[in-house]
């Protein structure tokens, strides 16, 4: 196995963390002996670090990772060293996020989209009123950005995972 | 009276209900000696109360106004089965008149108030108005009889003084409750709240009752039965609540404390509110209680809680063989002076929701369910691994309850009950309940209704351990890594497959 270097961004915090083998890793440059074990199809596993165990559950995001761990989430954003270098070529000096596509977290009736293709909207706006299991959920953007399309009208029916609209 | 083994309270008894308050019902049944029957609608064919009771039968499609709402089909069923009572649980048909006036029509025995109980407490006006005369304290403000139109409401509003709530008269629970700090906000607000109140209740008469601050919400659990004797049997703090959806509960209140004259009191207030309105079986009165101790009355739910497993674990009474006694006609077999509260009580409710997407319904399949146990602990649950998380009905998928001496010690359990707990599949709220333990003015006891604000979590008063971004980076990385491997090894092994080429050349050599 050859060793494999990855850049990992938690919030402003940088890591990187080579992977000489199965159970040793370098991170920031030091030592580390590992083990980890995930569970079929599941997102949890069981990580322990030197001795220390751990047990993140790690769901795929928006390009990222959501890090679930001791009751609390980070998001944690991973490239290697290809990435890395293709994106510091063309400039880019900060791992950006990209369009946010708003999915249907759930089953349910739209109720209301109180904004429009086009318009502005600040991180925390109501994007999309959902009715589901008996409540009204309000879907609210993630981050700052602007609409650039609504692929939902209100009363429709819409499924899990269904396009809403995309944020860019 | 004292039951005779021989000779059951009922010969069968129907749970018009699903998920784990329909679990829980059948569990006391069945120590009661007593055949339980299920009923099922589309979506719960594989639910535990299905796999658990002695009979099931199904009710119709998966939306509960097909099914757990059709009276005239579960009394059907009942007739057909055999059943002579009906326990409705919560929610559904547990408080509607006219359900329990079915029941007694067919002969069945609703195990819960008459029907004329639970229409004096149903429309919530009507039950200020009968407390009110019996003596005890109701929220100021409120008026408006009747279907007041926007304009009336409006109008009156500026009289009762913002903040004010709207709040739908058919129904509890939240849905369709709105806060009003405003005149210029009401119009709109008024708008949202008929129609949330419409389609969750088939009602959207609403009405306005004056909003006190810092309130605490505290309840008081009753038991009446048919000989006119009436005990309470403490409190519940019910104050941790998201959107007016009580999300933790423990007994007795921090804030009542050691204050054993406010609780008796209170105690004593309750039991008359339930001799207003000649209360039979179990029910609940809460009241807001302000900074200054005054206590209001805010409504009656005339039926079992959600959380009355705290009570039990601090009285040691079994609230629904209670209930099952009641209605088969029995005397309480305790006093008011019998009741002792023993210990510290909390419930955390674990709903399939996103604490970190703004508590957002989850849904799919359970996974996998590793449930707490030890000590002091107790899971209320209808899910398994492998069970499917529908849209259909509420979010709660179980009700963890620890037991212990004090507060502090009952918080130290609570949190080593919530680490063994892991539900995969779906997400959970147990990361909010963790935050909420950890955070100082829950630990203080320094809390009220607005504690929660809307989808935020509760600030966590632990200093992180600095080791966590670095594992979570870890985790990530690993998984990275993983998914790599995992591709790189199914793609090598497509190379190393000849039996492709092997197709081609046979492809060659026919067209030959």
């Amino acid at each position: 196995m050859s060793n494999e270097i990855y850049f990992a961004q938690v919030g402003d915090r940088e890591y990187q963390i080579e992977i000489l083998s199965e159970t040793k890793v370098v991170i920031n440059g030091t030592s580390h002996d590992i083990d980890f074990q995930t569970l079929k199809k599941e997102a949890s596993c069981s990580l322990l670090v030197d001795g220390k165990s751990f047990e993140p559950s790690t769901y795929q995001e928006n390009g990222g990772w959501e890090i679930l761990l001791k009751g609390r989430r980070f998001n944690v954003l991973v490239e290697d060293e290809r990435e890395r270098q293709l994106r510091l070529a063309a400039g880019q000096t900060s791992l950006q996020e990209g369009r946010f596509i708003l999915q249907s977290p759930m089953p349910g009736l739209v109720i209301d989209i109180p904004i429009k293709e086009g318009d502005e909207v600040e991180k925390g706006d109501v994007l999309v009123i959902l009715e589901s299991m008996k409540m009204q959920n309000e879907l609210t953007a993630p981050r700052a950005g602007i609409v650039t399309r609504i692929q939902a009208e209100i009363n429709d029916n819409v499924e899990r995972k269904q396009t809403l609209l995309i944020l860019e | 009276m004292s039951p005779n083994p021989d000779k059951p309270m009922f010969k069968k008894i129907l749970i018009a209900n699903r998920g784990e308050i329909a679990v829980r019902i059948i569990r006391s049944c069945r120590e009661l000696n007593i055949p339980t029957v299920a009923v099922y609608s589309d979506a719960d064919r594989h639910s535990l109360h299905v796999r658990y009771a002695d009979e099931a039968y199904r009710l119709g499609p998966s939306k509960a106004s097909e099914s757990y709402l059709r009276s005239d089909k579960i009394l059907e069923i009942a007739q057909k089965c055999g059943a002579d009572a009906i326990h409705p649980g919560y929610g559904f048909l547990a408080e509607r008149a006219d359900f329990s006036q079915a029941c007694e029509d067919q002969g069945i025995r609703f195990i819960g108030p008459k029907p004329s109980s639970i229409a004096a407490m149903g429309d919530k006006q009507v039950a200020r108005d009968t407390v009110a005369k019996a003596g005890v304290p109701v929220v100021p403000g409120t008026e408006g009889q009747g279907d007041l139109s926007d304009k009336m409401l409006l109008k009156i509003a500026p009289e009762i003084g913002f903040p004010l709530l709207i709040k739908p008269s058919a129904g509890g629970g939240g849905k369709g409750m709105r806060e009003v700090t405003s005149i210029d906000e009401m119009p709109g607000l008024l708008t949202a709240s008929r129609r949330e109140a419409e389609s969750s209740f088939g009602d959207g008469n609403i009405y306005l009752e004056k909003l006190i601050r810092d309130a605490r919400h505290i309840e008081i659990q009753v038991l009446a039965d048919q000989h006119g004797n009436v005990i309470h049997l403490g409190e519940r703090e019910c104050s941790i609540q998201r959107r007016h959806q009580k999300l933790l509960e423990e007994a007795p209140s921090p804030f009542i404390g050691d204050d054993q004259a406010l609780r008796d009191k209170m105690g004593e207030v309750a039991v008359q509110a339930a001799r207003a309105v000649d209360y039979i079986n179990a029910g609940t009165i809460e009241f807001l209680v302000d900074e200054d101790k005054n206590y209001y009355f805010l409504e009656m739910n005339t039926r079992l809680q959600v959380e009355h497993p705290v009570t039990e674990a601090v009285t040691g009474i079994d609230i629904v063989k209670e209930q099952i006694r009641i209605a088969a006609g029995e005397p309480l077999s305790l006093e008011q002076e019998d009741i002792v509260l023993q210990g510290w009580a909390m419930e955390c409710r674990i709903n399939a929701e996103d604490p970190f997407r703004g508590f957002l319904p989850s849904t799919g399949v359970i996974t996998q369910s590793i449930i707490p146990a030890g000590p002091g602990i107790r899971i209320d649950t209808g899910v398994y691994a492998g069970y499917e998380i529908s849209p259909y009905y509420d979010a709660l998928i179980s009700k963890l309850i620890v037991h212990e001496e004090t507060r502090g010690e009952t918080i130290s359990r609570m949190k080593r009950a919530l680490d063994e707990y892991r539900v995969l599949g779906i997400r959970t709220n147990i990361p909010f309940h963790q935050a909420l333990l950890d955070n100082p003015d829950f630990l203080s006891g320094n809390f009220n209704t607005q504690f929660i604000q809307g989808g935020t979590m509760p600030e966590n008063g632990n200093q992180m351990d600095p080791a966590l971004p670095e594992i979570a980076a870890l985790a990530a990385v690993l998984a990275t890594y993983k998914y790599t491997q995992q591709s790189a090894v199914s793609m090598l092994r497509g190379k190393r497959d000849i039996s492709n080429w092997k197709m081609a050349s046979r492809w060659e050599r026919t067209k030959e």
